[in-house]
């Protein structure tokens, strides 16, 4: 470092063009592509003149379905992201064989780290988060969640992640630590580059969106609900809401202050995990872990709500246990923060902490079990539809049942000792993953299709996906127990050991099927929109559901609700739908139509997060001058949008009716068509 | 927000929400509290500098006004109560102390264990075997 920075040095900090990776074809063509396409998609919005219409309807949207479509869009992207970085991987172990591959280690090695990352920092976390969006408020029978705007900010923050993320593919270079960057890798002893401070600045930020997310999805359960919707009538998506949102309000302050003392550590010479001057590394492993097992139970439990939802609906039955339901789940919620350093049994920790952690994860178990249970208890005797979203159901259970006994076979220390950082740890947590949250993802994805876009999604396509997904992930991941228990560790970018090979070559075939499986997914969505008339859904009600969110449109206006249900029982929807049948359709006769407010569009979120992607990418290459204005004009945002004035519009009461009108229509028509046949 | 989405405001306050007391009870409230605080940060200074009482007892001391003083906080400023509006509240306080709990005490368990197990290399060569 010299003692007077150079004015370049001032003004682009660390960068120049060395950071383009001009001598690695892959990321850089990889890279190309993909800006090749971002830039193909601006350009026909613009030239089509879409620009206003994304801005007004999509970009500054505060509706609640809105930002829940928005996060799931970007799920997807991600997930054909971190999709490819996985057949990478498995191409590379299955002819890395006694040779070196044909990715070095050092690009090897920043894709399992990227692979992991995205997948569940912008796969699964927006997935959920995004359905969670999409359907809770409708669910509860309200028309938005608790805090709309901070809402879309927590969205947008989440998409400056996922873009530095990307970002460093072209520029620089990413992590090369791992998921969670353990130090003293990843200290700037053994990682000078930008890639742990890309990791853990991208984390950063979308942390805070996710935290924000939270909040507002935990006070939105807890505050609006509607007429009669108490707490015992929710339905379990919203209770698994709560949960998981709980957690994330009280785990994810603790991954961002162990990030930051990563951050402090690496840009101000601090020593909290260094080798040196009383840094303790074994201090990261248990603060990231104090965050990462509750982060399982984030993921998971909206998972279990999705399954409640679907499984009830196919079945016809309302959902089996529901009270020992809600009890599980905030069973899990409670004991996920007592398990955490099973993911460290093998770091010196005696006997004794070893024995009461072991435990308490073959506890961690049971409530799953229970709800397990719940779901084939809701099935029998039930008149079941397979219906896509039912199919993933009942693949997860068969699917998950076996990661879940694998975990509990982890549980207990002294196999830990032997299949700790194995492939057997690999192929356990993609089978909890994959089977339980990502299954859930198409689940609901497919079974909310219709209530966010007003049609379903093509049935043989999304039948031709799930097969080829499932019987693909069983080909890819049973292999990777069996090589875990044959000794292969996680993470190896070549290997010489002759037993292993057969298995990675199967595990290869396998990631093969799964992304025909995915190709499968992406036709049927391609496929649906096309016949989108004949799909068209018009009742609101595709699958003869049992919650509030059938009740209204789809997709629904933006008001959700003309008037508030009233809500007697569990399965709201089904007890008015019967009510309905006993008496013809109700004619709103009785209350009148009123004016209703509802909150303004807002850029707050998007220009915040603008602001944010400048401020994180110059901290990443120290330009300390945009960090400034990056910081300034994140700050200068917020304060424009505490004052403004008004922040609600009303829809006056005509338009209201003239909407709800329609859809009673719609439905008076279905009915007495079905008393003609 | 939105005055449309009439919810249960008569069981549960959210933080923000005004109470139903007059302004004059207010302010008492909260000079009560001031005068409380303090007068418990008064004492924590007295303390940590007196030799009126036996020396080991100071820590203890120390830290009884402390929670007393996040107590204070809690009712004066924060309005948690044992009402029935209050619940969420109450629960919120409840999980997050739990949480804190389990972590931090998890936490100092555990770096404890680790160290007894994973000491410098001189003192592992000194171990009985």
């Amino acid at each position: 470092m010299p003692a007077v920075p150079t004015v370049e040095a001032t003004m682009l900090g660390k960068l120049d063009w060395s950071a383009i990776p001009l001598d690695q074809p892959i990321p850089l063509a990889a890279g190309g592509v993909v800006l090749l396409v971002i830039l193909g998609v601006l350009a026909w919005v613009v030239v089509k003149g879409h620009l206003p219409y994304l801005w007004h309807e999509w970009i500054t949207s505060v509706d609640h379905k809105r930002i829940g479509v928005m996060y799931i869009l970007l799920a997807s992207v991600m997930l054909l992201r971190g999709g490819s970085d996985a057949i990478m991987m498995r191409i590379q172990q299955a002819i890395a064989y006694q040779s070196q591959g044909y990715l070095p280690p050092e690009h090897y090695n920043q894709i399992f780290s990227a692979h992991g990352t995205i997948m569940i920092f912008f796969v699964a976390m927006p997935f959920v988060i995004g359905l969670m969006n999409l359907v809770v408020p409708l669910q509860l029978g309200v028309r938005d969640v608790a805090f709309p705007t901070l809402n879309s900010v927590g969205f947008w923050l989440t998409a400056t992640g996922a873009l530095l993320v990307n970002l460093s593919l072209v520029i620089g270079e990413f992590a090369r630590t791992g998921w969670l960057a353990f130090p003293p890798l990843s200290e700037l002893s053994y990682s000078p580059g930008v890639g742990v401070d890309y990791y853990a600045w991208s984390l950063q930020i979308s942390g805070v969106g996710t935290l924000v997310a939270g909040i507002n999805l935990v006070t939105t359960v807890l505050k609006l609900r509607t007429k009669g919707m108490n707490y015992l009538r929710m339905p379990m998506f919203c209770w698994t809401t709560l949960a998981s949102n709980l957690l994330i309000v009280a785990a994810f302050p603790i991954l961002t202050a162990t990030l930051a003392m990563l951050l402090l550590d690496r840009y101000l010479g601090f020593h909290f995990f260094t080798n040196e001057a009383g840094g303790n590394v074994m201090m990261f492993m248990n603060l990231i872990w104090a965050w990462g097992h509750p982060e399982v139970y984030i993921l998971v439990l909206p998972a279990f709500g999705v399954y409640s939802e679907v499984v009830s609906t196919f079945s016809s039955k309302p959902l089996f246990g529901y009270r020992s339901m809600v009890l599980a789940t905030m069973a899990i919620c409670i004991i996920s923060f007592m398990v955490w350093l099973h993911h460290f049994f093998t770091m010196g920790a005696g006997p004794d902490v070893n024995a009461i952690f072991g435990i308490a994860s073959m506890i961690i178990a049971v409530p799953t079990g229970v709800k397990i249970y719940n779901w084939l208890f809701t099935m029998y005797g039930g008149r079941i539809r397979f219906a896509t979203p039912m199919l993933w159901s009942v693949g997860f259970m068969v699917t998950f049942i076996i990661g879940g006994l694998t975990g509990v076979l982890v549980a207990v220390p002294p196999a830990d000792f032997m299949l700790h950082n194995s492939m057997f740890l690999v192929a356990h947590f993609h089978n909890v993953i994959i089977g339980g949250v990502l299954f859930a993802a198409f689940a609901g994805f497919e079974y909310w299709f219709p209530k966010a876009f007003g049609f379903r999604l093509d049935e043989r396509w999304g039948k031709v996906g799930f097969w080829f997904t499932f019987v693909g992930f069983w080909v890819t991941f049973m292999p990777l127990y069996i090589a875990g228990m044959l000794g292969m560790t996680r993470r190896m970018q070549h290997y010489d050991v002759a037993e292993w090979r057969p298995w990675m070559l199967v595990a290869a075939f396998g990631m093969l099927l799964l992304t025909i499986g995915v190709l499968a997914q992406v036709t049927q969505i391609v496929v649906s929109i096309r016949n989108r008339e004949a799909l068209r859904d018009r009742t609101g009600d595709p699958w003869d559901g049992r919650s509030l969110e059938w009740a209204t449109s789809s997709p629904p206006p933006v008001f959700n609700f003309a008037f508030d249900p009233d809500v007697r029982g569990e399965d709201a929807y089904w007890a008015l739908k019967h009510h309905a049948k006993q008496q013809q359709l109700e004619d709103h006769s009785g209350p009148e139509y009123q004016d209703i407010e509802m909150p303004k569009n807002s850029p707050t979120g998007f220009v915040c997060a603008f602001f944010a992607t400048v401020m994180g990418f110059a901290l990443i290459w120290h330009i300390w001058w945009m960090v400034i204005l990056g910081g300034v004009g994140a700050f200068a945002t917020f304060v424009v949008f505490a004052w403004r004035d008004h922040d609600e519009y009303v829809i006056p009461a005509a338009e209201v009716e003239r909407i709800d009108r329609i859809n009673i229509e719609e439905r008076r028509n279905l009915v007495s068509l079905a008393g003609t046949l | 927000m939105s005055d449309q989405t009439h919810m249960h405001v008569e069981h549960d306050i959210a933080p923000g929400d005004e109470e139903q007391h007059s302004v004059r009870e207010r302010i008492l409230g909260y000079v009560v509290g001031l005068g409380l605080a303090l007068l418990l940060t008064a004492t924590s200074f007295f303390i940590a500098g007196t030799n009126l009482v036996w020396q080991p007892s100071i820590p203890v001391a120390l830290i009884v006004l402390a929670i007393a003083q996040m107590g204070v906080h809690l009712v004066f400023f924060l309005h948690i109560t044992t009402g029935p509006d209050n619940t969420n509240n109450v629960l919120a306080l409840a999980f997050g102390l739990l949480v804190v709990f389990l972590v931090v005490g998890g936490t100092v368990w555990i770096m404890a264990h680790l160290n007894q197990n994973m000491p410098p290399m001189d003192q592992i060569m000194q171990m009985p075997r």
